[in-house]
Order: structure tokens, then C-alpha cells, then sequence
């Protein structure tokens, strides 16, 4: 592979930083040691490039972050009012005024304080006291009341649940006999089922007239049916 | 914001050369930077990219705007050197020749055009990689690689004519 001079330099940082391919690299190693302009040109740039690599970063003045943040965010004074400003903005300072705003609302809202017409006189804390605990007052007396009701409906509630749970016992709490009522017939007025009904008359018939043929029935019959 | 104002004031101090105006500088590209953050999108490239890039708009303006009043020979002010923590470990005198070659390169660096001087900079003092360059300077990759290495071989001739042989 023939190189040439202007090859050399045009490739030179390609060699230093070792980016030359094998073959370029030998051509160009080749055409170096024997070219009197180049040795001297690649050596130069080497040492160049070692001199560059030596110098060390420059320590900034000391006052240049005080300079930056005045020049950007303004004087200190400015800068820390600033970023106690910027602080309110915080969720957590949020929440908690807001978690402060809502204990506040609930707590005039207790005493009776009318948002819209507000009184001055209202805002006294031995007003605010006295309103709050009266307040207080009649909520414990209507959640009294209403945990009693809930009882009471809870009871009632569970004792129907019951029921329908064990038919036997509900049967057992029935009453057998109902003097006043037709036989087969349940409280209902209506009859759910005619022909049950109807059997019930023809029953009741059968015994009026085995009462008058057997005197000796008369008596249980009627006690049972005529009193 | 400490990392950040320290590789923007090495790279305004490697570009001007100039302490003072390396720190108004540094200023300026926070200032901008702050007001202009609302058009930074990283979809373009990283956070220290973009600095980067409004870092050397700046220079570039700087550079422009004081050319007139420029004298071309050293621009130093003549401030000491600050070396950072890392270098505690030498001894006196490799300390002392190691700051004297480094104000020399940086001196050479601050005859460097503009166009060269950036791209050396950010290849070999900020390590930045090319495809980075690229989105720095907006050029294509072939006229970053270019760049680099003409700088390199200017800057090595210009040593070569201070007479300065860095080891």
C-alpha cells in the first residue's frame, strides 16, 4: 500500500487515537520512519497531544457559584425569600394547611357559625365553646337515638330471619285453633287456595250433621265449633 | 450546579484564556441557560451537551465581539494557575514544570482559530466524544474529525515556534 505525505497528515489523529486499520497502520508506520517531513510532524503532534492531556482542569474562583445564583435567582436576600416561597409549594406544606383549613371549617361549622352572614361575636371562644358543646350535645343525643332504633330493627330483623330459617318453629308459634276463622282458611281473608277452601266447608258441613244424627258429638263439636 | 460551573468556566478559560472573562462568561451561559431551559429538549442530546452548546454560542459571540480589541499575544491575565486536588500528589518541581508547559499550551491555544480551538478543546481538554462535538458545533462528523486534527497539528507547530518541546 503506497502513503503519502498529505495521507499522513490528513490520518495523523486517526493514528494517535488508534483508529487506523492494519493495514493502514503498517503503510503509515512505513512512510514515517522513512520520511524526513513526517517523523518530525507525528512526533510534534504526539507530545502535542501528551501536553494537552496533562493539563489539569482550572479551579473556578471561589465567588463565581455566589456570582451565578445572583446573576440567575437575584440577591440573597431575594434568593432566600425566594425558595421559602418556593417551599409553601411543597405537597406536604399543602396537605397540611389543607388538612388545618378543613379541622377549622369543621369546627365553626360545629359551633354554629354561619358562613353567610358572618359575626364577629360568633368568632369569641366562650361562644364558640358554649355553641360547640351544645352541639355536641345534641349529636350524642340523636346518635343515641339512632343507634337504639338500629338496635331495635337489627332485632326485629334477626328474629324474622329466624323464622324463615326453622319453618318448625314458626309452625309451633302459630296458634292450632281459631275459634273465629273458618277452617282452612289463614289470616288472610282471601283464600290462596279455592279448593282447599272448599274441602274446609264440606268438613265443616259433615260435622254440623254428625252433631244433630249423634247427640254424643254435640257437646265436643259445639265446644269445639259453637261455643 | 458545582460540577457544571466548573467544566463551563474550564472550557470558557481554555477558549479566552482570560480568568475574568472566563468567569463573566460562565455567568452568562447560567443566565441563559436559566432563562432559555424551557426550550432544552432531551430528545436533542444530554443536559451538559446543550450547556455545552450554549457555552461555545457564547464564546463565539465573545469572540466576535472582541476581536477588535484583541491583542493577539498573550491574553493571560496573569493570575495564577489553580491546580485541582489531584495534582497534591507531585513533587515541587514536576508541579512547577508541569504549570509552566500547561500555560504554555494554553497560550498556543488561545492563537488556535476559533474554529479549531473549540474542537481540541472539547475533544482533548472535556474528552467529549465525536458524535457530541457533532451536536455541539452542528457541523457534520467528517468536519468534527477534520477540525480536531488540524487543530492538533496547528497547535503543535505553534508550540514548535514558541520553542516550547512538551515532554
Amino acid at each position: 500500500m503506497n502513503w503519502t505525505c498529505e495521507q499522513t497528515e490528513a490520518r495523523l489523529s486517526d493514528y494517535l487515537d488508534g483508529l487506523l486499520q492494519p493495514v493502514e497502520q503498517s503503510a503509515f508506520n512505513l512512510h514515517v520512519n522513512t520520511c524526513e517531513r513526517c517523523a518530525p510532524l507525528v512526533a510534534a503532534v504526539a507530545r502535542t497531544l501528551g501536553g494537552l492531556y496533562a493539563m489539569e482542569p482550572v479551579e473556578p474562583p471561589a465567588e463565581l457559584e455566589n456570582a451565578i445564583l445572583t446573576a440567575t435567582l437575584g440577591a440573597p436576600s431575594w434568593r432566600n425569600l425566594r425558595r421559602w416561597l418556593k417551599s409553601l409549594q411543597s405537597p406536604r406544606f399543602v396537605y397540611s394547611m389543607a388538612s388545618l383549613a378543613a379541622t377549622l371549617i369543621v369546627i365553626l361549622a360545629a359551633s354554629g357559625f354561619s358562613f353567610s352572614k358572618p359575626k364577629l361575636a360568633e368568632l369569641r371562644p366562650a361562644t364558640i365553646y358554649r355553641n360547640a358543646d351544645r352541639k355536641a350535645h345534641l349529636v350524642y343525643a340523636q346518635s343515641a337515638k339512632f343507634v337504639s332504633d338500629l338496635r331495635v330493627v337489627y332485632e326485629i330483623q334477626t328474629r324474622l330471619n329466624e323464622n324463615e330459617q326453622n319453618p318448625a318453629t314458626r309452625e309451633q308459634a302459630v296458634p292450632q285453633n281459631f275459634p273465629d276463622k273458618q277452617p282452612g282458611r289463614t289470616d288472610n281473608t282471601n283464600p290462596s287456595a279455592p279448593k282447599q277452601q272448599n274441602r274446609a266447608d264440606e268438613i265443616g258441613r259433615s260435622l254440623r250433621v254428625l252433631a244433630s244424627q249423634f247427640p254424643v258429638f254435640s257437646g265436643s263439636v259445639g265446644e269445639r265449633r259453637m261455643p | 450546579m458545582r460540577r457544571h460551573s466548573r467544566r463551563i468556566f474550564n472550557i470558557c478559560y481554555r477558549f479566552t484564556g482570560n480568568r475574568t472573562e472566563s468567569q463573566d462568561l460562565s455567568q452568562d451561559v447560567f443566565l441563559r441557560v436559566y432563562r432559555t431551559l424551557g426550550s432544552y429538549r432531551s430528545a436533542h442530546g444530554g443536559f451538559a451537551t446543550w450547556m455545552t452548546s450554549v457555552t461555545r454560542n457564547l464564546l463565539i459571540d465573545h469572540y466576535r465581539r472582541t476581536k477588535r480589541d484583541r491583542v493577539t499575544d498573550s491574553l493571560d491575565d496573569k493570575m495564577p494557575l489553580v491546580e485541582n486536588k489531584e495534582s497534591a500528589g507531585r513533587r515541587p518541581d514536576e508541579q512547577a514544570l508541569l504549570g509552566e508547559l500547561s500555560g504554555q499550551v494554553q497560550s498556543a491555544l488561545t492563537k488556535l482559530s476559533p474554529e479549531l480551538r473549540e474542537a481540541v478543546i472539547l475533544r482533548d481538554l472535556q474528552q467529549l466524544e465525536y458524535s457530541e462535538i457533532q451536536q455541539v458545533l452542528a457541523v457534520p462528523e467528517g468536519t468534527v474529525k477534520s477540525r480536531i486534527n488540524r487543530g492538533r497539528i496547528e497547535l503543535a507547530r505553534i508550540l514548535q515556534q514558541m520553542g516550547v518541546r512538551p515532554s
